[in-house]
């Protein structure tokens, strides 16, 4: 077998097409985009996109500990690529009640200490995940319990993010206000622990609600009120 | 069927009868075993977990034992999905399959090296140390370590077990392929020692940059990363050692020499060039740069010459040897068979992957899951089972028990890996035809609703898979207790039912044929 009678050119054959291999994907991509900086917005006023809470980066720890990113990505695809924008993945309504619907760009990621682009979508696209549940209280009633809302959901209920806990004195500001077969026994309210609170102060981060590129006005636009959401 | 699996009541040596092989084989024996053995308990471990994650993704009303399992999944962080599923699929790739791929590339190169090979007690602390390091990484896992980051979820100290072992492995291989005796090279050889090269790139650039802390300012980059990682461990680890099994055995069972065998150099090359570009296949229409995308779609699209010319070689060397033979040669070689068939196939679901527009309908689809299943599953484990098969009688000088349990498990592993396949493989179309709806009223409720019914199916066909590995362990297990009766108490009982599976029946003759 002539193919290892050298060894040492054998060697370094495959040394020269694994650097080829790695050099052209992940080095030269790492040079184009490793070292991204927030730009301003056009009047000079905010730094876009907006710095993450240090809530939302303990968060991360808990979407990565539990797994979130198997069943759901946090990317919106261009509009020639896939049917995401159609979708209504890509759309967040910024302060003004204006909708912005456009895909995601890798500047949106540079304040994530870990991205979750993901690869399955057996649930929902969480790229903009913060336009559709606004308050912290509807994303723990969903975690608690997410049948309510489709009740074939392959989503897993989190209960063992929450106790439950005798209520002493005022009731807590979070306990979760739920409907009949979930609700506790009287004098007793359910609780989002710490890792509950991090887990949803990084989703209500995830919105994309402003624009990185002044020609994003060609990107197709969604009426808000066509848009599925859940 | 009789001929299919033929059975050998009489009692006989199963060792090799070349005495230096046999000399070889005894001096790797206790490593080789250890790997095999620790690593069938992953896969049992790991295709019981796969059952129970699997069955997590449909409504708990299916079967009546579901609710049970919701209930443990909803009231324990230990048992929720994003836990159970990595577990699962890390107990397959780094328990099951790079274990098993080690013992047996450590098998193939004492072989190929014609020496008795030195120092088998590194080895065996590798193996420790390699098991140590899975079992560490799975529990982290469970315990809530995980990092996140695809198929490089175990924690920095498991990680570090395992590079501690692997160092061991890699350091023995090389010197024993460098100490060979000279002779003829083996294609077998090159396959596995690009796995052994490509190994500790992969496992080094993913667990440095991506295991412990993120680097600051990498962003999408960490992806990219993954991605790259990935593949590479499906393409440049576990098919090159799974490829070097198959070029070593089936011309080794069927008595047959490969053909095109002129073809073999070019394939290899080939595979190295443009397997690792499938990669990109989880970058298309993300955030990454598009000239990298591109770029790695044309060269991943060129993964059919490889694929083709592999195919060549082993497919048609298998088919002739069962023209030649009428039959398989025992139990061993419808594994192998079936191997680089599904070695084919994973290729084809690659290359329908690098279209661009099929990528697009396919991309957040269970296809992927079809794509994993048909690397780790279909193609690597198929090729470890029937090596297993294979090697353990050689090693022990001991054959198996029972032909029927052979058959029971082959028939089992076939059917369920076809139609897990089968039904992801549709499912993902079907799932994707929905995600890619142009329709604005089309929601991910739709798309879940049509997942389901092909999620349920592939659980069932998955637990196939696992009773039929359960079965394959408790196989192994009766074997070693009757071997361990004769070795230790002399017991003659024991070996009265050996089991020859792998011993090819020499070709008809002319007027057998005829007659």
């Amino acid at each position: 077998m002539k193919i290892l009678s050298e060894f040492r050119s054998f060697f370094w054959l495959i040394v020269g097409i694994f650097m080829f291999n790695w050099f052209a994907m992940v080095v030269f991509p790492w040079l184009e985009l490793g070292h991204l900086d927030p730009i301003q917005d056009e009047n000079g006023t905010d730094i876009l996109p907006w710095d993450t809470s240090g809530s939302a980066h303990a968060g991360e720890r808990v979407y990565a500990a539990d797994g979130c990113a198997y069943c759901h990505t946090q990317q919106v695809r261009p509009a020639s690529s896939g049917a995401d924008i159609i979708r209504g993945w890509g759309t967040a309504r910024d302060a003004d009640g204006k909708d912005v619907t456009r895909r995601t760009y890798p500047r949106d990621y540079i304040w994530q200490g870990q991205v979750f682009l993901g690869n399955s979508r057996n649930g929902a696209d969480l790229s903009n995940v913060a336009a559709r549940f606004t308050d912290a209280a509807s994303l723990y009633r969903y975690l608690y319990n997410p049948y309510v809302l489709n009740p074939h959901s392959s989503m897993p209920a989190y209960r063992y993010m929450f106790v439950t806990q005798k209520i002493s004195g005022q009731p807590s500001k979070d306990a979760l206000q739920l409907p009949t077969p979930d609700a506790p026994p009287a004098g007793y309210e359910i609780v989002p622990t710490a890792q509950a609170r991090s887990l949803v102060a990084y989703l209500l981060s995830l919105k994309k609600d402003y624009h990185l590129k002044p020609d994003e006005a060609g990107v197709p636009y969604v009426p808000p009120s066509a848009t599925p959401n859940s | 069927m009789a001929t299919l699996f033929p059975t050998n009541v009489a009692p006989r040596g199963f060792s090799s009868t070349d005495p230096e092989l046999a000399a070889i084989d005894a001096s790797v024996r206790w490593p080789v075993l250890a790997c095999l053995l620790t690593a069938v308990h992953w896969m049992v471990v790991g295709t019981f977990l796969l059952v129970y994650a699997s069955s997590l993704s449909h409504p708990q009303d299916t079967f009546p034992i579901l609710g049970w399992f919701v209930d443990l999944s909803n009231n324990f962080s230990m048992f929720t999905y994003g836990r159970v599923w990595p577990a699962a699929v890390d107990a397959l790739v780094y328990g099951w399959a790079s274990t098993a791929g080690l013992g047996l590339a450590i098998w193939i190169l004492a072989r190929t090296s014609r020496s008795p090979a030195a120092a088998p007690g590194v080895l065996m602390t590798a193996v420790i140390f390699w098991n140590l390091g899975v079992a560490a990484g799975i529990t982290g896992i469970f315990l809530g370590y995980s990092t996140g980051t695809e198929l490089l979820e175990f924690p920095a100290f498991a990680s570090w077990l395992l590079w501690i072992s692997y160092a061991l492995f890699a350091l023995w291989a090389v010197a024993t392929y460098l100490g060979r005796r000279p002779g003829r090279d083996h294609i077998a050889q090159a396959w596995i020692l690009v796995a052994l090269f490509a190994f500790p790139w992969l496992y080094g650039a993913g667990s440095i940059l991506l295991g412990g802390r993120p680097l600051p300012g990498s962003g999408v980059i960490q992806e990219l990363i993954d991605a790259w990682y990935v593949h590479g461990l499906y393409t440049l680890w576990l098919a090159p050692l799974g490829l070097g099994i198959l070029y070593y055995l089936i011309p080794k069972i069927s008595g047959l020499s490969i053909r095109f065998g002129s073809k073999t150099q070019i394939a290899f090359w080939t595979w190295i060039l443009f397997a690792p570009w499938t990669a990109v296949h989880d970058l298309v229409g993300g955030p990454f740069p598009a000239e990298t995308v591109t770029f790695g779609l044309i060269m991943s699209g060129l993964i059919f010459i490889p694929v083709v010319l592999i195919g060549m070689n082993l497919v048609s060397t298998a088919f002739k040897a069962e023209e030649q033979q009428g039959h398989h040669g025992g139990v061993v070689f419808p594994f192998l068979v079936l191997a680089a068939v599904l070695f084919v196939v994973a290729g084809i679901s690659e290359q329908i992957l690098s279209i661009r527009s099929a990528n697009e309908l396919l991309r957040f689809t269970m296809f992927r899951d079809c794509d994993t299943f048909l690397w780790v599953y279909g193609f690597f484990t198929f090729v470890a089972i029937g090596a297993i098969y294979y090697v353990v009688p050689r090693l022990l000088d001991f054959g198996w028990r029972s032909a029927l349990l052979i058959k029971i498990h082959y028939y089992m592993s076939v059917y369920g890996i076809l139609l897990v396949v089968a039904m992801l493989g549709f499912g993902g179309l079907m799932q994707g035809a929905v995600l890619e709806n142009p329709d604005v009223q089309v929601t991910i409720v739709t798309a879940d609703n049509v997942a389901i019914s092909f999620h349920i199916a592939a659980t069932m066909c998955i637990s196939l898979i696992a009773l039929g590995n359960g079965i394959f362990a408790l196989h192994l297990g009766w074997m070693l207790i009757d071997w361990l009766r004769l070795r230790v108490r002399g017991n003659r009982l024991a070996a009265e039912i050996l089991v020859e599976p792998f011993e090819p029946v020499p070709a008809k003759t002319s007027e057998e044929a005829a007659a």
